[in-house]
């Protein structure tokens, strides 16, 4: 379960990137947040795995805090959590196999991923992550030979190889094409429901948001404005949470024509 | 389409450079004036030079002592036994400091100053006075060019590497954090792998640096090929002395071509 109380995130810089949010997440949700750029999606994400500290507030993942946490502490937490990221971030001169293996960095000794010494148990779960996203054929190709869609396949193995209890998913199809964005989008939505996986997605397009999503968190300006069931979202709701009206640019189907 | 150009008022102009620019190139160039003055340069120098009877003392080359095996390629079996010892150690001391002096992979701001600081001070003092140092501290021979060339070797790999490593892509880095993994083993996997081309690359041209730097690192008793430069220079024997030019020069060639090789299969 993850709790936000009162969580406030100011940048270096004065930017209040979020401010006072609280909300609960309960085990094997599916929730997909939404607002424009710069309205706090990302920080919310990242201040879950303490990749960005929040200012303010308490965070707790599964009762653990994270707010002011450890090392030690923040990196058993990030090791539950797997995340997912707009640009993949992958590292492209090396193999499939050796970017899934990067998942399993927690579960290591330092000085045996150091040294690359990854035991056949690693290998073999990073090769049941790989299978679950269909790449295993890929293994051993080099990750920057792989087309858009496949190389955020390997993103999502990676996070898959932590066991995550939770997946944080930042714009994951912000850079892809409409086919490969649903292939995408298809497999969270079966990882979520096979796994149990508690999954929150960054989206922009609102189309997306409403056919995935069952759970919907509206940012603006780094407030909650909304936070409900799918089912309630109308287009009046997208116009609270944008500020204006919906133009065609924020949905996928009429912006790209598929 | 339609060929009608906008009036040109409606483009923008190219912008002018700066004054400040103008102002530095004709400083420098009355810079230069003045320091060739202070310094007597005069271009008679260029023609004058040539009319020394030294240079005749070079040719015909004797081949029959440059290519005795005793004379020359003992002492160049030493200099490559120097130049690949201090590239091995050298360059792998340099992998962990190299990464520990980049902003982006330096593990926290104590580190990251106290090895650009330290780096600073061995560069500051070039090979040369190293080896006259180490000669100094441990004897002349070649263990002294070898402590001297590891140490420079680690100061310029040092220097290359870490500006890889700035220029790395810091993004893979972020996905091994978020992935719960500690400092060392997120950047051996996260950046080791962008970086380690460029890496080798350096490595090879540090070895060939250290193959030119046993020439002079003889001239102060520090072993190698150099040491013999030295005794036929000061014997003037500079027809010896062309030759042994004439064999490094085709030995620092085939290296070239050796990691220009190597670093197109890396890439």
């Amino acid at each position: 379960m993850i709790i936000f109380d009162d969580v406030s995130v100011t940048y270096r810089g004065g930017v209040h990137a979020l401010k006072n949010v609280s909300l609960t997440i309960d085990d094997g949700e599916f929730v997909v947040v939404v607002g424009l750029s710069g309205a706090g999606k990302s920080t919310l994400l990242r201040a879950l795995n303490g990749l960005v500290p929040a200012t303010s507030g308490s965070i707790t993942v599964d009762g653990i805090e994270v707010v002011g946490a450890s090392a030690k502490t923040m990196r058993e937490v990030r090791s539950r959590i797997g995340m997912i990221f707009q640009t993949f971030n992958l590292v492209n001169r090396t193999s499939v196999m050796n970017n899934v293996l990067m998942g399993r960095l927690a579960k290591v000794p330092a000085w045996k991923s150091t040294l690359g010494l990854w035991s056949a148990e690693d290998r073999e779960q990073a090769f049941m992550a790989m299978e679950r996203v269909g790449i295993v054929e890929k293994a051993y190709v080099r990750a920057s030979n792989l087309s858009g869609g496949q190389q955020q396949r390997v993103g999502i193995a990676r996070a898959l190889a932590q066991h995550p209890k939770m997946m944080l998913a930042d714009e994951p199809v912000a850079a892809l094409d409409p086919v490969t964005t649903h292939q995408v989008m298809g497999d969270l939505q079966r990882i979520n429901r096979e796994l149990g996986i508690t999954t929150l997605i960054n989206l922009h397009f609102l189309d997306l948001a409403r056919h995935y999503g069952r759970r919907l968190i509206g940012l603006r300006g780094g407030e909650l404005v909304f936070d409900g069931d799918i089912s309630r979202v109308d287009d009046e709701t997208f116009r609270d949470i944008y500020g204006r009206a919906i133009t065609p640019d924020d949905l996928l189907s009429e912006s790209t024509g598929a | 389409m339609s060929e009608t150009a906008l009036p040109a008022a409606a483009r923008p102009r190219k912008p002018r450079p700066r004054l400040g620019s103008y102002v530095l190139v004709v400083g420098l160039a009355c810079f230069t004036v003045f320091a060739a003055r202070q310094i007597d340069f005069r271009w008679s120098s260029f023609v004058d030079m040539w009319t020394n009877p030294l240079w005749g003392r070079f040719w015909p080359v004797p081949w029959d002592w440059v290519l005795n095996r005793r004379n020359v390629f003992d002492a160049l079996i030493e200099t490559f036994q120097i130049a690949i010892i201090s590239t091995i150690v050298g360059c792998s001391l340099a992998l962990p400091i190299g990464f520990a002096m980049s902003k982006l992979t330096s593990p926290n701001a104590p580190t990251f100053w106290f090895t650009r600081i330290v780096m600073n001070i061995v560069r500051a003092i070039p090979d040369l006075l190293w080896g006259k140092l180490l000669v100094t501290a441990i004897g002349i021979g070649a263990f002294a060019g070898t402590w001297a060339l590891t140490i420079f070797s680690l100061a310029v790999m040092v220097k290359l590497f870490s500006e890889t490593v700035d220029a790395a892509d810091p993004l893979p880095l972020e996905a091994a954090r978020a992935a719960g993994g500690r400092h060392t083993p997120a950047v051996r996997t996260a950046v080791l792998p962008e970086v380690f081309p460029a890496y080798v690359a350096y490595a090879l041209y540090v070895f060939e640096l250290n193959i030119r730097a046993s020439l002079v690192l003889g001239l102060v008793g520090a072993g190698g090929i150099g040491r013999i430069v030295e005794t036929q220079r000061s014997t003037f024997n500079f027809d010896r002395l062309l030759g042994i030019l004439i064999i490094m020069f085709v030995i620092v060639v085939i290296i070239e071509q050796f990691s220009v090789a190597i670093r197109k299969r890396l890439v």
